[in-house]
C-alpha cells in the first residue's frame, strides 16, 4: 500500500517537472578477491643457499648434575642425573638453536617423517626437541614401566595420556610455535624434556661437542637465537649472503 | 435606481493580486513537496538505511558466495577429505561385484516373483473365499461339500508363464504356495545382505560429508543464494518484533506493549553470517556509520538464549523501540526518553536489569564487565555505605526473623488461651458429642503450638546463622589498641593509598584536625584488654609455610610489577611497620578469634566479668555462642571472611614472625602521635567517624547499630538525569568543555578518558563521580561538614567502567515480573551459591568455570608443579557425595584430633582452611554444587555390589598390574610411599565419591578437570565394553563386563590391609622406604622434578 501511494506521488511530481530526481547511480562494486589460499611453500634455491654452524660454550663451572633417585619405580633400572645444564669439557648441549627473525611470511611444508621421542630408561630421549609446526611427533614407550605423556604448553592445546609398556607409538601434533614447551610424566617426577615447535625447519639442537648446524638457509638478514630451559634466550643477528657458511659461537654463563 | 460608480480606490479594481497569488501558490507548492519529501525520506531515515544494506549485503554475499565456493574446493583437496574419499571408494569398490551380483539376483527374483504371483493371488483369493464360505455354513452336510469342493481345487494343477518365456507346471495349490513363500524369503534374505554390504560404505560417505560440513566457512553455496536472492527482492519496509503478538502476558508496567523496530536499520543483527563493521563497509573505506548499523549480534549465544522474538531488543539494550524518525529518537538519547541505550562499553547493563540477583551472571563463561562490578561492589566496601538489595543483607534478614519469631509467640499465647477456653467450654457441653468435639480442636491447637515451637527452633538456629554470616569489610577497630602501632594511625588515615596502594580503604580527604579526632576517638573507644606474649619464631620457616599453604590466594605481596597474589586482601608489603607481633600470631592463627564477645542486645561487649556473676568459665566460641547475662545469641567471631588454616601455634608464630619482617622503615620511625591520647579530642572524633561513616565497613565501640550513610543504590540508574546533581558542572557537562577533573592521578581513571564531548548523562555522571567523588564540590564554598563524604576509592578506569556498567544497569524495572531472572528450581541454588562462593574468594584457589585463573596458578611457584595446585571444581557436585561434602567443608581435616593438614588431599602444601560457615552457608554451598552439576538432591547413593572372590582377584591383578600402576600417584598412607603421592588415598573413596563420576574419570580425566596428573587413554571401547588399554592380566579372558566398573566396585570396597597387601606385592612402597637419600633429593617436600 505505502509504496503504490508514495510512487502515485512520485509519477505526479515526475509529471508536474518541478522536481528532477536524481538518477541515483549506483557504483558496481567490484568482487573481492577470495581470501589467499594456504600459500605452498615458498621455494628456496639450493645454489644460493646459506648455513650457519658454531659451537656454544658454558663460560665456567658445570654445575654437578645431581643425581635422581628412582627408587620409587623398581622398573627404572640404572642411574640417572639432572640434565638441565649438560656440558662436558665447556660444551653445552641440548641448546635449542632456531631462526627466530627474518624468515618474513615465508611459508614452509611440514615435514612428512615422524620425529621419535622415546621413553627409555625413565628418561625422555632426546632431551630437546625441535618440531615444525604440525610436524608428527612418535612416541614410543621402551620400558617395562607405564608413562603418561603430559605437555604443558603455554600457547598449544594440553593433553595428558597414558602409555602402558609396549603399547603402540601415540602420534602427536602440536599446530603453534612455542619454544621450549615442557613436557613431564606425573608418575616420575624427574622426566622431563622439551619441544620447540618452529614454523621453519632452520633449527638445530647442539650435541654433546656443543655444536650445531643449520642449513639451507635463503640468503637475508636473520636473527638467530640460542635457547637453554635453564640459562635462557640470546639473540644474534646475522646477514647471509648466498652460499655463505658462517659460524656463530654462543656463550652461557651458569 | 442610479447606479453606485465603484469607488476609485476599491483595491479590486486598482491593484492586481497575482503576485499575492504566486507567491502564495510557491508557498504552497514548497510545503506540498517538503511534506512529501518528508513523509517518505526526513520522517523515514531507516529507508535510506534499508537501501544502503540492500547494496552493501549483496556485494558482501556475492564475495562470500565465492569465498565459500573455494572453500569448499579447499576442504575436498585437504589430506584428511581425500583420505576420507579413498575409504570411501575402496570400500565402495571392494563392495561392488557382489552388490552387482545381488542386484541381478533381486532383478530375478522379482520377475519370478511377479509371474508366480500372478497366478497365486487368484488362486489364493479363491482358496480364502471358499474357507470363508466353510467356516459360516451352518449346515454340516453343506459344510463338509464345501470342503471335498475346496480340497479338490487345491489338487488342480496350475500353469506359469516364467520370466524366460519357459511355462512351469505346478502339480497342485500346496506347491504353488511354497515356491511363492520360498522366492520372496529368498528376496528378504538377499535384500538384507545388500543392506550390510552398501553398509560400510555408506558410513564412509557419512564420514566424508560431515567432515565437509565441519569444515565448510559460512554457508553452502545454495544457502549463499537464498540469502542473495532474499536481499535483493528486499523492498524498504518497517520491521518490527511486536513481543505482544506471541506472549500477550508481557506488558511494561507502564502499560505499553514492547514494540521494537531497531532492525529496521540493524539490518544484520540476525543473519545467518557473521558480519563486521569492515565487511559491511564500501570497498577501501573506514567503516561508517552504516557499517556499524549493519553488523550482526556480537553474541549469538546470548541471543539463542534470549530470543529477540520473545524478548525484543529494548529490555536489555534499552531505548525507544518504537521510535523511527532518527537514530537520536530511536536510541531514546533525547530528554524525553528515561531509558536511552546503554553506551557503547556498558552493554552489559543490560544484563543487570533482569540478572539482578546474580552474583555471577554467567556460569560458563569469564571476563564479564557486570560481574565484575558487582563483586566490585561488595568487595571494595561500596556496600558498607550504600545499601544495594542482596548485598550484605544479613542485618535484615534478622530483622525480619526477629519479626517472624516475634509473631509466632504470639500466636502461640493466642493458640494457648483458645484451648483453654475450648476445653473450658467442652466441661460444661451440653452433650459429650460437643464436649468431645471442642476438645478436639483444643488437642489441634496444643499439636499446632508443639509444631509452632519447632519452628521458633528453626527460626533461632537462623538467628546463629545469620549472625555469623555477618561480615564486615574493614578490620574490627575494637582490637587496634593490641593490633597497631600507635603511631601509624594518622600516617594511614592522611591518605591510605599511600602507605599501600591497593587497599580497599578510600582515601576520606581528611584535614590534619580531622585526622587527629579520629585517631583519638577510635584509639580510646578500643579495648584494652591484654593478649597472651608469643616468643618469637622462625621468620625462614614462615615465610616458606607463607608461600605454600595458600596465603597468596587471596593477599598480596610486593609493589608495583613485583606484586603477586590475589587482590582480594591486603597487601602485606609493609605490614611490619604498623601491626603488633603478639596480635598477628592470633590473627593467623586464627582470625575469627574475638577479643570480647559481643551482645546485640545489650549492644555491649560481653567481659569476663559478666561470665564470672553467672558463674561461668570466660569461653566463648561457635559451641558456646549464648550471652551470661541473657541467654541471647552473641557475635562470638571477629566478622571478617578470613578462614582458619589450621595452623599449629607455632606454625603460626613462624609466619607471624615472617610477616613482622615486612616493613619498608621501622615502626619506631614514626613520628609520634601521643594526642591521640588526649581525652579532649574523643568526642570531636566520634562526631566525624559518624559523619563519614566509618561504622559502615568496621566495627567500632559504640557504634555498632549505625546505619549506612549513603543513598541507596538499587535502582540509581533509573535515576533521571534531573535528579543527579551535577552541581556547577552541568552547564559544562552539557556543553562538553574542557574536562573539569584536573588531578592527573583521577583523571587517568577515566575510563572513557577527559571528556571532549558532552558527557551529561547517567554514564558521565558515574564515571566522573566514581573518579573523583567530590567533584562536585567544585567551585563552591562550604563547610566540612557538608562537603562531599563519599571517599576517592583509588579505582582503575576497568574497574570504573565494571561499576558504572553495574549502576547503569541497576534500575527500577519496568518489565514484567516474568521477565526477571529468579528461577525457583536447581537454578536458583546456583543464584545463591555463588554469592557464598565469592564473598570467600573461592576463586581464588579452585577453578570453577573452565578457563577461570586462579590467583594462585599465575605463581611461579605451580608453574612446573601444577599437580601441587588446589582441585578444580568443575564437576563438583558429581564428583563427591552431598552429604561427604558438607562434612568436609565443615572440617576439611576430616579429623577432630590431627588438624594441621589437608583431609583429602594430604600430598599439597596448600591448604583447604576451615571457613568455619554457617548452617545456612554450608547448605548453599552444598546444593550450589549439586545443582552446577545438575545432580538430583537428595543423593541416594547406588548399592555396590559384592565382588566374587574371582573379580576381586582379576580387579586386583588390573590395579596392580605395571601397565596400570594405580598406586604410583595415589597415597596409600605409608609416609615413606606418600612422598611422592600426587593423588587421593583410594581409601577415601567410599562414602566420598559418587561411583558413576569414578568411571567417567577414569575414562577421561582431562575432560573433568582439564591438566590433571592423571592421564587419559587407559581404557578403550571394544565389543560395547570399555576394556583396559595395556596388556590384561591373564584371568581376564572371557570377561565381558567394563573393566572400569569392575576396578570402580573394587576400590569402594578397598581396605587399608589389601592396600597394604598390594603395595608391597608392588615391590616399592615400605619396601623400598630404605632409600633415604631420595629424601633428599626431592627436597622441595617430594613436589617436582630436582632438575
Amino acid at each position: 500500500m505505502k509504496t503504490k501511494t508514495s510512487m502515485a506521488v512520485w509519477s505526479l511530481a515526475a509529471l508536474l517537472g518541478l522536481v528532477l530526481l536524481a538518477g541515483c547511480g549506483k557504483k558496481e562494486t567490484e568482487e573481492q578477491p577470495a581470501a589467499a589460499p594456504a600459500a605452498a611453500a615458498t621455494p628456496i634455491d639450493p645454489a644460493t643457499a646459506a648455513s650457519v654452524s658454531g659451537t656454544v660454550k658454558l663460560d665456567g663451572e658445570a654445575p654437578k648434575a645431581a643425581k635422581i633417585d628412582m627408587s620409587q619405580d623398581p622398573a627404572c633400572k640404572g642411574t640417572n642425573t639432572a640434565e638441565n645444564v649438560v656440558a662436558s669439557g665447556g660444551h653445552l648441549a641440548n641448546v635449542f638453536v632456531y631462526v627466530k627473525e627474518g624468515l618474513g611470511n615465508r611459508t614452509f611444508d611440514v615435514p612428512k617423517e615422524a620425529i621419535t621421542l622415546d621413553q627409555s630408561g625413565c628418561k625422555y630421549h632426546p632431551h630437546v626437541m625441535g618440531v615444525v609446526a604440525n610436524q608428527t611427533i612418535k612416541i614410543v614407550n621402551s620400558d617395562p614401566t607405564t608413562h603418561n605423556i603430559h605437555p604443558t604448553p603455554k600457547d598449544n592445546r594440553e593433553w595428558n595420556e597414558s602409555q602402558p609398556p609396549k603399547a603402540a607409538a601415540l602420534e602427536k601434533t602440536f599446530a603453534r610455535e612455542e619454544i621450549m614447551l615442557p613436557v613431564k610424566c606425573n608418575q616420575h617426577p624427574w622426566m622431563r624434556m622439551f619441544v620447540n615447535v618452529t614454523k621453519s625447519p632452520f633449527f638445530a639442537v647442539t650435541g654433546p661437542d656443543g655444536k650445531y648446524e643449520i642449513k639451507g638457509l635463503p640468503p637475508g638478514e636473520y636473527t638467530i637465537a640460542f635457547v637453554q630451559e635453564k640459562l635462557g634466550e640470546q639473540d644474534v643477528k646475522v646477514t647471509l649472503a648466498a652460499k655463505d657458511a658462517k659460524t656463530i659461537d654462543a656463550t652461557f654463563k651458569p | 435606481m442610479p447606479e453606485k460608480p465603484i469607488p476609485e480606490n476599491d483595491p479590486v479594481v486598482s491593484k492586481s493580486l497575482a503576485p499575492h497569488y504566486v507567491i502564495s501558490m510557491v508557498i504552497l507548492m514548497a510545503t506540498l513537496f517538503w511534506a512529501l519529501w518528508d513523509e517518505d525520506f526526513g520522517q523515514r531515515p531507516w529507508k535510506a538505511f534499508q537501501h544502503e544494506w540492500k547494496d552493501r549485503y549483496s556485494t558482501f554475499l556475492k564475495t562470500a558466495r565465492s569465498q565459500s565456493g573455494d572453500a569448499q574446493k579447499e576442504i575436498e583437496g585437504s589430506a584428511d577429505y581425500q583420505k576420507l574419499k579413498q575409504d570411501y571408494e575402496r570400500a565402495s569398490q571392494s563392495a561392488a561385484p557382489r552388490i552387482k551380483e545381488i542386484n541381478e539376483k533381486l532383478r530375478d527374483l522379482s520377475a519370478q516373483i511377479l509371474a508366480v504371483q500372478n497366478v497365486f493371488t487368484d488362486r489364493r483369493a479363491y482358496v480364502s473365499a471358499s474357507t470363508y464360505d466353510i467356516e459360516t455354513e451352518t449346515s454340516p452336510s453343506a459344510k463338509e461339500r464345501k470342503r471335498r469342493n475346496l480340497e479338490e481345487y487345491k489338487k488342480e494343477s496350475t500353469t506359469a508363464e516364467m520370466p524366460d518365456g519357459k511355462k512351469k507346471t505346478f502339480k497342485d495349490y500346496d506347491e504353488l504356495e511354497k515356491t511363492y513363500n520360498d522366492l520372496k524369503n529368498e528376496r528378504t534374505e538377499l535384500s538384507a545382505e545388500l543392506g550390510e554390504i552398501i553398509k560400510p560404505g555408506n558410513e564412509k560417505k557419512e564420514l566424508m560429508d560431515a567432515y565437509l560440513t565441519d569444515h565448510m566457512v559460512n554457508l553452502t553455496p545454495s544457502q549463499l543464494t537464498g540469502l542473495q536472492n532474499k536481499t535483493e527482492a528486499w523492498t524498504p519496509k518497517i520491521v518490527q518484533i511486536n513481543v505482544n503478538e506471541h506472549n500477550a502476558d508481557i506488558v511494561r508496567e507502564d502499560s505499553s506493549n514492547i514494540v521494537d523496530r531497531c532492525e529496521s536499520c540493524h539490518m544484520g543483527i540476525r543473519e545467518p553470517v557473521k558480519l563486521t563493521a569492515v565487511s559491511m563497509s564500501l570497498k577501501g573505506k573506514k567503516p561508517d556509520e552504516y557499517a556499524r548499523a549493519f553488523t550482526s549480534h556480537p553474541e549469538p549465544e546470548l541471543l539463542k538464549i534470549h530470543d529477540p522474538d520473545k524478548f525484543g531488543c529494548t529490555p536489555c539494550h534499552q531505548g525507544n523501540g518504537r521510535a523511527t524518525t532518527s537514530v537520536e529518537k530511536a536510541h531514546g538519547n533525547y530528554e524525553h526518553w528515561l531509558w536511552p541505550v546503554f553506551p557503547r562499553g556498558n552493554f552489559e547493563a543490560g544484563c543487570q536489569i533482569c540478572h539482578s540477583a546474580d552474583m555471577v551472571v554467567v556460569t560458563n563463561d569469564v571476563g564479564w564487565v557486570v560481574s565484575e562490578g558487582k563483586d566490585l561492589f561488595r568487595q571494595r566496601g561500596c556496600v558498607g555505605c550504600h545499601r544495594f538489595e542482596g548485598y550484605d543483607k544479613e542485618p535484615e534478614d534478622l530483622l525480619s526473623v526477629a519479626q517472624q519469631i516475634k509473631q509466632l509467640d504470639q500466636e502461640k499465647k493466642d493458640n494457648f488461651k483458645q484451648a483453654g477456653d475450648l476445653m473450658k467450654q467442652a466441661d460444661k457441653a451440653e452433650s459429650n458429642e460437643e464436649a468431645n468435639h471442642l476438645n478436639d480442636r483444643a488437642v489441634a491447637l496444643k499439636v499446632t503450638n508443639s509444631k509452632l515451637d519447632l519452628r521458633i527452633v528453626q527460626l533461632d538456629r537462623s538467628t546463629k546463622s545469620l549472625l555469623e554470616d555477618m561480615k564486615k569489610v574493614g578490620p574490627n577497630l575494637k582490637d587496634i589498641r593490641l593490633k597497631l602501632n600507635k603511631n601509624w594511625i594518622p600516617v594511614w588515615l592522611k591518605k591510605p593509598s599511600d602507605f599501600r596502594a591497593t587497599t580497599k580503604m578510600p582515601n576520606f580527604r581528611l584535614n590534619d584536625d580531622q585526622i587527629k579526632a579520629i585517631s583519638a576517638f577510635i584509639w580510646q573507644s578500643a579495648l584494652t584488654d591484654s593478649l597472651p606474649k608469643h616468643k618469637p619464631g622462625n621468620a625462614a620457616h614462615g615465610k616458606e609455610l607463607f608461600e605454600s599453604r595458600g596465603c597468596l590466594a587471596c593477599h598480596s605481596i610486593g609493589e608495583g610489577d613485583q606484586l603477586q597474589g590475589g587482590t582480594f586482601a591486603a597487601n602485606l608489603t609493609r605490614v611490619g611497620e604498623k601491626a603488633n607481633y603478639d596480635y598477628l600470631v592470633r590473627w593467623v592463627h586464627n582470625a575469627r578469634e574475638r577479643t570480647r564477645p559481643y551482645c546485640p542486645l545489650e549492644k555491649k561487649d560481653i567481659g569476663p566479668e559478666d561470665y564470672k556473676k553467672k558463674g561461668l568459665p570466660y569461653v566463648f566460641d561457635l559451641e558456646h555462642s549464648r550471652c551470661p547475662n541473657d541467654g541471647h545469641e552473641l557475635q562470638v567471631q571477629n566478622m571478617t571472611v578470613m578462614p582458619s588454616l589450621r595452623l599449629s601455634p607455632q606454625d603460626a608464630e613462624d609466619v607471624a614472625s615472617y610477616l613482622i619482617t615486612l616493613k619498608k622503615q621501622e615502626p619506631s620511625s614514626y613520628p609520634d602521635a601521643s594526642f591521640i591520647d588526649d581525652p579532649n579530642l574523643k568526642e570531636e572524633g566520634k562526631k566525624w567517624v559518624r559523619h563519614f561513616g566509618c561504622a559502615g565497613c568496621h566495627e567500632i565501640s559504640g557504634l555498632e547499630e549505625e546505619g549506612r550513610i549513603g543513598t541507596e543504590l538499587t535502582i540509581e540508574g533509573s535515576k533521571p538525569i534531573e535528579r543527579l546533581d551535577f552541581a556547577l558542572l552541568t552547564e559544562v557537562a552539557q556543553r562538553g568543555g574542557s574536562e573539569p577533573i584536573t588531578d592527573p592521578d583521577d583523571v587517568a581513571r577515566l575510563p572513557e578518558g577527559p571528556a571532549k564531548q558532552p558527557w551529561y548523562d547517567q554514564k558521565g555522571f558515574f564515571e566522573h563521580k566514581l573518579a573523583e567523588p567530590n567533584i562536585w564540590d567544585k567551585g563552591k564554598d562550604k563547610p566540612e561538614t557538608e562537603k562531599l563524604r563519599m571517599p576517592n576509592l583509588h579505582l582503575t578506569k576497568d574497574q570504573i567502567r565494571a561499576l558504572t556498567t553495574f549502576l547503569l544497569g541497576s534500575q527500577e524495572n519496568p518489565l514484567p515480573p516474568n521477565y526477571q531472572y529468579r528461577p525457583l528450581d536447581y537454578r536458583r541454588d546456583i543464584q545463591e551459591g555463588w554469592w557464598v562462593v565469592k564473598k570467600y574468594n573461592c576463586m581464588g584457589c579452585h577453578q570453577l568455570i573452565p578457563g577461570q585463573k586462579t590467583s594462585l596458578m599465575a605463581m611461579a611457584r605451580y608453574k612446573d608443579a601444577q599437580e601441587q595446585l588446589p582441585p578444580k571444581l568443575l564437576t563438583e557436585g558429581a564428583r563427591v557425595d552431598p552429604e561427604w561434602l558438607q562434612r568436609f567443608l565443615k572440617n576439611p581435616s576430616l579429623s577432630t584430633t590431627d588438624t594441621n593438614r589437608n583431609g583429602v588431599r594430604s600430598y599439597l602444601q596448600v591448604r583447604m582452611p576451615t571457613f568455619s560457615f554457617s548452617e545456612n552457608e554450608l547448605g548453599k554451598l552444598v546444593r550450589f554444587f549439586q545443582a552446577l552439576a545438575r545432580q538430583p538432591f537428595p543423593y541416594i547413593p547406588e548399592e555396590v555390589p559384592i565382588l566374587t572372590a574371582k573379580e576381586t582377584e582379576m580387579a586386583r591383578s588390573l590395579f596392580s598390574s605395571t601397565a596400570a600402576p594405580c598406586l604410583k600417584c595415589h597415597a596409600t598412607g605409608d609416609p615413606a610411599h606418600d612422598r611422592f603421592a600426587t593423588a587421593p588415598n583410594f581409601l577415601q573413596a567410599r562414602g566420598r565419591l559418587k561411583p558413576d563420576w569414578m568411571e567417567r574419570w577414569m575414562l577421561d580425566p582431562q575432560a573433568i578437570a582439564p591438566g590433571t596428573s592423571m592421564p587419559s587413554g587407559l581404557f578403550k571401547r571394544e565389543n560395547n565394553h570399555w576394556v583396559f588399554s595395556g596388556p590384561t592380566p591373564a584371568s581376564f579372558q572371557g570377561y565381558d563386563k567394563d573393566h572400569t566398573k569392575l576396578l570402580v566396585d573394587y576400590i569402594l570396597q578397598l581396605t587399608p590391609e589389601e592396600q597394604r597387601r598390594v603395595g608391597a606385592a608392588m615391590g616399592r612402597s615400605s619396601a623400598a622406604s630404605g632409600s633415604s637419600s631420595g629424601a633428599k633429593s626431592s627436597g622441595s617436600g617430594g613436589r617436582g622434578a630436582p632438575e
